[in-house]
């Protein structure tokens, strides 16, 4: 369950661009310096952000900011790959030799660790160490991130963790290399699900309460060398980790500097200017106010941008009147203007229109738009016609839940503007940020709709399409579904891709499921919002990556003079 | 003063026999022969009149203060205003907003409205209160006076403006305009409260009180038909000043983000979110800035101007 990191305000620390390559197909500009160019070895990249690390220990951290963060200075079984585009989200190895071995029809997986990797410590990762990790997830008050393994792995149902109840009996570990987990029931996607931040390893016996959010014990190329919590991090080199066995971390620089706390604006500005060390630094999307003042050519080419690989939706409530009847929600998808609420976070170069539930970075998503509008503006006549099928020609009032953010209230306003036609009158409830998502993940206190986001935990409809309309999901609390839509047919959609053995085929199926949801218009989707950020005059390296919300891939960057 | 020329006391004496000293009347005639006065004046004129007549008024520009304008900005650069100095045209007076293209005349003229509606509830509520406190502990002093005094003492003390944050921020949505009026009375009326408590005092001593009460008025009559119409003056000079302080704290509360919610359109609120603009599109922050700054400028001087007049008025 991952909501979305970019309205959750987070800046993440990068995406990347693929103007780099998009625009040169040729290659013949592939040596000059600016973003896309080749990073030397060296150097300390400066990274700029407003919001600090949520968590450092691995089973806590689970954002689109820290998992990319985390790729630094931890390993784990298998990865996501380190190229722009398409190349990014596919899994590959990393401390395993493969991306696993399933048997007994897919409910058990075997892993071999690579030889030659270590902790910072210098002792080598054992698989009793892999083992003790994803243990953790289990303890209810360490295993609050990644929610895949708890789901996916076979576990006594009193089982508390390794602290409290003592070693996992259902993961196997036959000697120091190997790995087997044994699964609920099969899950041909496994191989994406060891990728969690939950399978990062930790030293066998350590990490008891918070003590890796203050002292994480790394296993990737970085080891953190002084941490000051929502004022800066600082990373220097890992000097147990080996290039040899990691084909994946470029590792370039020789450390790297965060900076939070910083306010949205400063950071803009500093980026802009780029003066002293500013020139080897990154940062997150900038705002929409700056837009316009990065058309020059040089700062153009120093601007990344691209998808953020989230889709930001507005979820309609099927258990309310008159939103139960599905005309009146279908209505409502062709009225809602989706150029003006582009417009209101910042207009084309930082969202595009959403017409999908899944967002384009999906594998396998089906490009389709269920309720057509001439440039997205919204079929008022259309939904005139279904509301007056559904007996609302006359109109009725509904509660907008959105998020005390300038930008979330902004398309509050698009929207309700967008009803008004149609004698929808949409009341906007402000809640607070900080108990928003309590608030709208609580059936009983959600109101008629509320604007959210939902990013995919990896670029596949499983972490997308299930956690937000399986109708068995719906929970009191810390509810997904906010349609709380319960439908028979697409549940057992649901269950017919979850056993598919070829996940080729399930992202395709997938595609397919989000037509059928689409149908019953549960939500609109309104928007795919973009990362645009401008990076300083020494960076290279730099592309987005489609797994990490759009961040830069910060195993790749660097800087193009590291002596700077 | 008594050494002026006689003039001016002649008409006083003239006026004295019809009503009180300080008649509406000579302070009218005096502020209209002030120039600054006048264009003050004139100023808060077309305010009001904006703010009563919005909906006429938009109606004659063409665009309502909630529509949105696409075609006025440019989705490319982020939204900004298409066109100089924030998209001013024939079309949009004002310019118009960033990211939607509201027009910002249509949403300065909405915006009056709560400005002043804010200001005016509250100097109505915050003058009742400290009126009726104030003279209530002037009046019976003792243990009356010690209660009213502490609770005084206790708001003036509070650091008001993080409370009402804080108190804001905490209710739920609900009816803003009226927690607003209710919140800034609520820290606003021991200002008025003091001073007519230490009137009250002194006037509660003078001679024509005790005759009054000599010949037998009751408390009742004394409070209101000898000692408040001996307050009028104090009351209106320090409501005319307490008008911009509280548009000045609508708006700033607004700006804060714990004023009226969106879309309803406020001063403050539109000063909010041009900060992040200043720099692109200048207009957006400039026009509702100089439409507070005149508003309260204009509503400062004024009371000033009543202040001195009234003054001399006793003096003489």
């Amino acid at each position: 369950m991952k909501r979305s990191t970019m309205l959750a305000g987070l800046l993440l620390s990068g995406s990347l661009a693929l103007t780099a390559c998009s625009g040169n197909a040729a290659g013949a500009d592939k040596t000059s310096a600016g973003p896309g160019g080749q990073a030397a070895t060296g150097g300390t990249v400066q990274v700029l952000a407003n919001a600090g690390f949520s968590h450092l220990d691995p089973v806590r951290g689970f954002d689109g900011g820290v998992n990319n963060f985390y790729r630094l200075i931890y390993r784990t079984l298998t990865t996501q790959g380190a190229a722009p585009g398409a190349d990014g989200t596919k899994i590959v190895p990393d401390l395993a030799t493969d991306t696993g071995k399933p048997s007994d029809g897919g409910k058990t997986w075997t892993f071999t660790l690579k030889d030659g990797v270590a902790f910072e410590t210098g002792a080598p990762i054992t698989s009793a160490d892999v083992k003790f990790a994803v243990s953790r997830a289990w303890d209810p008050e360490i295993g609050i991130g990644s929610p895949y393994a708890k789901q996916i792995i076979a576990a006594p149902a009193s089982y508390q963790g390794p602290y409290k109840s003592g070693e996992m009996p259902t993961i196997e570990t036959p000697d120091a290399k190997t790995v087997v987990f044994h699964l609920k029931k099969p899950y041909a996607d496994f191989g994406s699900v060891v990728a969690q931040n939950t399978f990062v390893p930790v030293p066998k016996g350590t990490g008891a309460g918070t003590e890796l959010d203050s002292k994480p014990i790394a296993s990737g190329p970085y080891k953190v060398s002084a941490y000051k919590p929502g004022a800066s991090l600082k990373l220097v080199r890992n000097d147990k980790w080996d290039a040899k066995t990691d084909s994946i971390r470029a590792a370039k620089p020789d450390g790297f500097q965060w900076t939070f706390g910083l306010d949205p604006a400063t950071i803009d500005e500093r980026m802009i200017a780029g003066q002293g060390t500013d020139a080897n630094a990154i940062a997150g999307t900038i705002q929409a106010a700056s837009v316009a003042r990065i058309q020059t050519p040089q700062l153009k080419q120093r601007t990344l941008s691209g998808l953020g690989g989230c889709t930001t939706y507005m979820g309609l409530n099927s258990t309310k009147k008159p939103l139960n009847d599905v005309r009146v929600r279908q209505a409502i998808n062709f009225a809602v203007n989706k150029q003006t609420v582009r417009d209101a976070v910042g207009g084309s170069t930082l969202a595009d229109l959403a017409t999908s539930i899944q967002p384009p970075t999906i594998v396998g998503r089906a490009d389709y738009d269920p309720y057509p509008s001439p440039d997205g503006k919204g079929d008022v006549e259309a939904a005139r016609k279904l509301l007056t099928e559904a007996g609302q020609a006359g109109g009725f009032t509904m509660t907008l839940d959105t998020r005390a953010q300038p930008k979330m209230q902004a398309m509050a306003v698009a929207i309700q503007q967008a009803l008004q036609p149609l004698k929808i009158a949409v009341k906007i409830n402000i809640i607070d940020t900080s108990t928003y998502y309590e608030v709208i993940g609580t059936p009983s206190q959600q109101h008629d709709a509320a604007i959210t986001g939902w990013c995919p935990d990896w670029p596949s409809g499983a972490t997308f399409l299930p956690p937000l309309f399986d109708g068995r999901n719906i929970t009191a609390k810390g509810n997904s579904n906010l349609s709380q839509l319960n439908d028979p047919g697409v549940n057992k959609t649901i269950d017919e891709i979850a056993a598919l053995k070829d996940v080729t085929a399930a992202n395709a199926a997938y595609g397919e499921l989000d037509k059928q949801i689409m149908k019953l218009a549960p939500m609109v989707p309104l928007l795919y919002e973009k990362v645009l950020m401008v990076v300083g005059s020494n960076i290279a390296g730099a592309y987005l990556h489609d797994g990490f919300s759009g961040g830069i891939d910060l195993v790749s960057v660097g800087l193009t003079d590291a002596g700077k | 003063m008594s050494t002026t020329p006689t003039l001016l006391e002649v008409e006083e004496v003239g006026a004295a026999a019809g009503g009180p000293p300080t008649s509406t009347q000579r302070i009218l005639t005096r502020l209209v022969h002030d120039k600054a006065a006048v264009l003050c004046l004139a100023f808060l004129l077309i305010v009001v009149l904006m703010a009563a007549f919005a909906p006429l008024i938009t109606k004659l520009s063409g665009w309502g203060p909630y529509e949105f304008d696409s075609s006025a900005i440019n989705s490319a650069l982020g939204g900004v205003p298409n066109g100089s100095l924030g998209g001013i045209s024939g079309e949009h007076w004002f310019g118009v907003e960033p990211q939607n293209g509201r027009d910002l005349f249509a949403r300065i003229v909405y915006g009056a409205r709560v400005s002043i509606t804010i200001a005016i509830s509250a100097t109505v509520l915050t003058g009742i209160l400290g009126v009726v406190l104030g003279m209530l502990a002037g009046f019976y002093r003792g243990w009356v006076d010690q209660l009213i005094s502490r609770v005084m003492d206790f708001l003036m003390a509070f650091p008001a403006l993080i409370f009402m944050i804080a108190i804001l921020s905490s209710l739920p949505a609900g009816n803003r305009p009226v927690l607003l009026v209710v919140v800034i009375s609520a820290f606003g009326w021991p200002y008025l409260a003091r001073v007519i408590r230490g009137q009250t005092m002194t006037l509660a001593n003078r001679e024509f009180v005790e005759a009054a009460r000599a010949s037998g008025a009751k408390n009742l009559a004394l409070v209101f038909r000898e000692i408040l119409p001996n307050l009028r003056s104090s009351i209106i000079v320090m409501s005319t000043l307490a008008v911009p302080g509280y548009i000045g704290t609508e708006a700033g509360l607004s700006f804060l983000g714990v004023g009226v919610t969106p879309p309803t359109a406020s001063w403050g609120q539109m000063i909010s979110s041009s900060v992040s603009w200043y720099s692109v599109d200048p207009m957006f922050f400039a026009i509702p800035g100089a439409f507070l700054f005149l508003t309260v400028l204009s509503l400062t001087v004024l009371g000033d101007k009543i202040r001195s007049v009234i003054d001399a008025g006793e003096a003489a």
